[in-house]
């Protein structure tokens, strides 16, 4: 119980570190970091989003067009609701905890037990400065980068695909989706992935920073405590998100109920 | 007690078996060496000096200043003034030689990196290295001595007032060996009033 204390406190400071310091984006070393991060997060990334964000695009639609029977309005209300909002991020969170939240813990697990870190504090560098602060905001921002991507390639591509697979016109669906689709859904989805982007860096770079350990042994226990830590905080901010946009309307229904 | 003016490094423990056995008093200038240091009293010392926080047992007198006695912006201040250089290079594996050895520079004063490259050309050519090709390698692309080499540039860029170096010339063959002797003496040339003390590895305790 200490020890989750001792590690939720850790995060927390970690987070308010990045938050103190995030100029320190323009000292040029520390620049170069945020842009290695975005392209190692976002854009070597984007090859393994299309297929998954196409398919589970047409997944969608063709199991509310033909397993549920419903309309064209209904599948892209779906498709809308549960891919924009709430799927889009998680699929994106998911990747990117998978890709770079263990390359981050293992990498700064490895710095830390050859005295890299120790060698940035000789030359009266901050590890924090310089190794979370561009990793943090450089996920942060590459993860919603991501995120609209993989909204555009399952909504996009997942109504060009089921045209194929089901019967139904793409210019139906298009225009229904445009219909329904607000400016809100967006934000609402890049506020989410922001955070959950935030949240997956500062994670890694905690359990990275700090190793269980100084032995090479070390190194997979950070990068598994990083991803199922990860895992569980995006859980935790993408219940709070549906609870703070959801949560009077099912409070609502259950009272009703009563 | 010794006095502090004039003293680069000095460091006495105030009681009998702290900081292991070791007592150091450095008088500030030139180029010393300090043979055989054991490692208890090296990791003693490094932690002392480099963090600037003496153990209460002990006494610690950098660049004349008493440590223990100094407010915490003060100590800051001292710190910026000293270099530690590891045997290794204490270079960082994802960085390659140019962005090792500009990265301090890059941190602390942005301003100087745009003048940066003719100094280390320099640098590396006064010590028989190819800078074209040592800067575009990684650390596991170059030698121990490229290493130690990069390093060193590295601490030189800093100017730093005193020192602290782990013996340059281990783990290497003689010509190498040779060469990096030489490291403080280029240092003293580039800054007169510097201090370099050199910390030999006393003998193998392993067993």
């Amino acid at each position: 119980m200490i020890g989750v204390y001792r590690e939720l406190e850790g995060t927390m400071r970690l987070a308010a570190h990045v938050l103190r310091r995030f100029w320190v984006l323009r000292l040029p070393p520390v620049a170069e970091e945020f842009v290695r991060q975005i392209y190692f997060t976002g854009a070597s990334a984007t090859a393994t989003i299309v297929i998954r964000g196409a398919l589970v695009g047409t997944l969608i639609i063709a199991y509310v067009i033909e397993v549920l029977n419903a309309d064209v309005s209904l599948a892209v209300k779906i498709l809308l609701w549960v891919v924009l909002r709430e799927i889009g991020p998680l699929i994106a969170a998911v990747l990117v905890i998978q890709r770079s939240g263990t390359a981050v813990a293992t990498e700064l697990a490895l710095m830390k037990i050859s005295g890299e870190l120790a060698s940035l504090r000789h030359m009266r560098i901050d590890p924090q400065d310089y190794l979370a602060v561009p990793r943090v905001l450089g996920i942060a921002l590459a993860n919603m980068a991501l995120t609209v991507y993989v909204q555009f390639i399952a909504v996009g591509g997942g109504m060009v695909l089921s045209a194929v697979i089901v019967n139904t016109s793409l210019g139906e669906m298009a225009g229904s989706f445009f219909l329904l689709a607000s400016p809100l859904d967006l934000v609402y989805s890049i506020a989410k992935s922001l955070l959950f982007g935030a949240a997956i860096g500062v994670i890694a770079c905690y359990y990275g920073l700090n190793p269980p350990g100084n032995s090479i042994n070390a190194v997979p226990k950070a990068a598994i405590s990083a991803v199922t830590q990860a895992t569980m905080a995006v859980m935790l901010l993408n219940i709070l998100f549906a609870y703070l946009v959801y949560g009077s309307a099912l409070f609502g229904l259950f009272t009703a109920a009563q | 007690m010794s006095a502090a003016a004039e003293v680069a490094l000095g460091y006495e423990p105030l009681a009998q078996g702290a900081g292991g056995e070791g007592r150091l008093w450095i008088a500030a200038g030139g180029s010393h060496v300090v043979p055989a240091v054991s490692a208890l009293f090296k990791s003693v010392l490094l932690s002392a000096v480099l963090e600037l926080k003496p153990r209460k047992d002990a006494r610690l007198v950098v660049l004349g200043a008493e440590v223990g006695a100094l407010p915490p912006r003060e100590r800051a201040g001292l710190r910026a003034q000293m270099a530690f250089l590891p045997a290794n290079g204490g270079l960082l594996s994802n960085l390659n030689a140019w962005e090792n050895i500009a990265l301090p520079v890059g941190y602390h004063t942005p301003a100087r990196l745009a003048g940066l490259a003719p100094e280390v050309y320099a640098m590396l050519e006064q010590f028989g290295a190819d800078p074209r090709s040592l800067l575009a390698r990684l650390p596991e692309e170059m030698t121990l001595y490229e290493r130690k080499l990069a390093g060193y540039v590295r601490m030189r860029l800093g100017r730093p007032r005193l020192v602290l170096a782990e013996d340059p010339g281990a783990g290497l063959g003689a010509g190498e060996r040779a060469r990096a002797g030489e490291f403080a003496g280029a240092y003293l040339a580039d800054c007169p009033d510097g201090t370099f003390i050199q910390l030999e590895d006393g003998p193998d305790e392993s067993g």
